[in-house]
């Protein structure tokens, strides 16, 4: 382990080398505690994971969001197979191609794979295109396969779409949207938080007493009160944008109290007291030493707030007060199966429920672990 | 102390009316009203005559007056324990939620009951042997619990209960006694359709209780006393339950306060997703609809349930702890 850099002054180290003792950081303290829980470890793995599926959705989804196959409406999974009809096995994945049969007992019509020919799976193969970050064009895909077969690992939506890549196009607004929520409640209740809590007075009053009830009344009712109120004439995006405001403005105030209650603390500190003698503004004294001190735990109630964003966004979705197509988001994947005749004949609609309860466990247990590393000190 | 109740009770009144008006702007905020969202569903299914009728339909209903016209009409009659008529069902609100208080409280207390029944116990062991396997195993299985959404789990229970069951269990009861007069038999169809809501939400809750209570047994275990207690020999299922376990039940009862109102308006989804007869249910469906006496009274009985919660679970914390004072 290296030592950090010693500010050059007259103390003398050389008496702390003779004890074998390190000079430990406290961005480095901070990262060990993290480091010991291990949950904490696993849920941020898990995390940088499905962010970056969101990024690359076009790539690891073999569809595009919107492309429909129409032959396929409500398709149980079609996956890969490394065993053929004949018993002989594959060590590369490959699918039948599905034909279409009208069903002479029963008029219906049927899908019957074509054994005659394997269609390989094809990995970092060239497909639909589509854009990453909005600006890489590209058509590489992970894997893809050869038309007329089709691989639908998580099956298809009542439109024939495949729900695999379209939960990774979901990901995009359902990972984000918490992310957007919880910086509006920041901004919001970190200036609210420190105006109370520094300057005190009528305003910390007021304040203080609509967050009490703020947070005090229920939060599905408020979200589906608010919600009902976004115009329905609105583009996706600007949909998008009042979701989160309705969840940070169901949001703001624990946080805001929580900040409040912090300055509050911080503003008798000896060091406060002393920037004050000296006649910092208030401005300075805000901004250079009590945000500073606050900064780790706001993040660490930020990340502790992001699921319940992320349970908000899909539940609106899910009941479609939320995201409208042509944007997608797990919620609203989740939507179709909503009416449980389909839900039971489909069951493969409730997967994108696994990656809203993954990012779910997932941000608790980040947020569990950043508490204990924001409290270096403590035991 | 009396006066203390009173002095709440009294405060009560300015913040329910606030509410009272927030709820009805809010109902009344959206572009259109009841009227447009009815004529729009009709033509959905084909209706389209019912645009010809609009005008009368909006005086019919009174919604050709203006809003605070109609806001101080509602909030006299509401003063007189008149909640209005619901648009869609024609009917007078207050006969809706009789109709659906019994079935909601049955599920609700039910969940409340065994979430919490567990949840402590639970608690209570995992902190008392903190680090343990067990205590492991179970703090794991809170974070798993508290990251499950009871609606996506009903949903799943449902798949479930149809795969081993052959029956698909939305609703409270069957078909063939939902006018039945009450029987053996219709009581154990109803319990039978319970078991998918109360399950949902059962783990959720009881993953929140068994948190907090383990939080705070293990802060309460820490403290002076309760090395005083067995340093004379107190002991050890005495100084947990009589004395940590009662220190460290603050919370949840600064927590019951939510309940009272949770009781009709937790799990709402879940209601949606397996139809429970719910007040839940109505209270979405009014929203969309702008059935606006319906879901306001709900809205503001919701938040006169979170006041009154609020005021009983300070005086079950004063009557609990003597420290605290109250002039």
């Amino acid at each position: 382990m290296q030592s950090p850099e010693r500010p050059q002054d007259s103390i003398d180290f050389a008496e702390f080398d003779a004890l074998e003792t390190e000079v430990i950081s406290v961005r480095r303290l901070m990262w060990l505690r993290f480091k010991r829980n291990r949950l904490a470890l696993i849920g941020s793995v898990v995390l940088i994971f499905m962010y970056l599926a969101a990024i690359f959705a076009g790539f690891i989804g073999p569809y595009g969001l919107r492309e429909t196959h129409e032959r396929f409406p409500a398709s149980a999974p079609l996956l890969p197979r490394f065993i053929d009809d004949e018993g002989g096995f594959s060590f590369r994945p490959f699918v039948y191609a599905m034909e279409s049969k009208v069903d002479p007992a029963t008029f219906k019509r049927v899908l019957t794979p074509n054994t005659d020919v394997k269609h390989y799976i094809h990995f970092l193969a060239r497909g639909t295109p589509y854009t990453i970050l909005g600006f890489i064009e590209t058509d590489l895909h992970l894997f893809h396969v050869e038309e007329p077969a089709k691989v639908f690992l998580l099956g298809t939506d009542k439109q024939g779409r495949d729900l695999f890549s379209r939960i990774f196009y979901g990901a995009q607004v359902s990972l984000t949207v918490g992310l957007v929520g919880v910086s509006l409640s920041l901004i919001f209740g970190t200036l609210i938080g420190i105006a109370g809590g520094y300057f005190g007075g009528l305003f910390d009053d007021v304040s203080q007493r609509v967050i009490e009830v703020l947070i005090s009344f229920p939060q599905i009712p408020l979200w589906l009160a608010l919600a009902a109120l976004i115009p329905p004439t609105w583009s996706s995006v600007q949909r998008f944008f009042a979701i989160s405001i309705v969840l940070s403005l169901v949001n703001w105030g624990g946080l805001s109290r929580q900040v409040r209650g912090m300055v509050y603390a911080l503003r008798e500190e000896d060091y406060v007291i002393a920037a004050r003698y000296v006649s910092a503004s208030d401005w300075r004294i805000i901004t250079r030493h009590l945000l500073p001190n606050t900064l780790s735990h706001i993040l660490v109630i930020a990340t502790i707030s992001i699921p319940a964003m992320i349970l908000g966004e899909t539940a609106l979705s899910f009941l479609g007060l939320g995201i409208q197509p042509p944007m997608t988001s797990w919620g609203l994947l989740l939507n179709q199966a909503q009416h449980t005749r389909v839900l039971i004949q489909q069951p493969w609609l409730l997967t994108p429920a696994l990656f809203v309860v993954g990012a779910i466990i997932s941000f608790n247990f980040l947020g569990d672990g950043l508490r204990d590393a924001a409290d270096p000190f403590a035991n | 102390m009396t006066r203390y109740i009173l002095r709440r009770v009294i405060a009560i009144l300015p913040t329910l009316f606030l509410i009272t008006i927030f709820g009805f702007l809010v109902m009344e905020a959206p572009a259109g009203d009841y009227v447009t969202s009815y004529i729009v569903r009709e033509y959905g299914h084909g209706n389209t005559e019912a645009a010809r009728i609009e005008d009368e339909l909006r005086s019919f209903l009174a919604l050709d007056r203006p809003v605070y016209e109609r806001f101080v009409t509602w909030i006299a009659r509401f003063a007189q324990g008149d909640f209005g008529d619901s648009f869609d069902l024609r009917r007078p609100v207050r006969d809706i939620l009789n109709d659906r208080i019994g079935l909601t409280l049955t599920i609700s207390l039910a969940t409340f009951a065994i979430s919490w029944g567990i949840g402590i116990p639970l608690g209570v062991y995992s902190a008392t042997h903190q680090y343990s396997k067990t205590d492991n195993f179970l703090t794991t299985v809170t974070f798993v619990g508290l990251g499950l959404p009871d609606f996506l789990l009903a949903l799943a229970f449902l798949i479930l209960g149809w795969q081993f069951t052959g029956e698909v269990l939305t609703g409270l009861q069957s078909v063939e006694f939902l006018d039945q007069p009450w029987s053996l038999a219709k009581l154990l169809d109803l319990m039978k359709h319970m078991v998918i809501p109360v399950f949902a939400v059962v783990i959720t809750g009881t993953a929140w209780v068994m948190r907090v209570m383990r939080g705070n047994l293990l802060d309460q275990l820490g403290r002076d006393y309760i090395i005083t207690l067995r340093a004379k020999g107190v002991p050890e299922r005495v100084i947990i339950w009589k004395h940590a376990v009662k220190n460290s039940l603050h919370p949840l009862i600064a927590a019951l306060g939510q309940t009272l109102a949770w009781l009709i308006n937790g799990f709402t989804i879940t209601s949606i997703v397996l139809e429970l007869p719910t007040i839940q249910t109505v209270y979405l469906k009014a929203t969309l609809q702008q059935d606006v006496y319906l879901a306001g009274t709900i809205l503001i009985l919701i938040g006169f349930l979170v006041l009154i919660g609020t005021l009983l679970a300070d005086i079950m914390l004063a009557w609990m702890d003597p420290r605290i004072r109250y002039e």
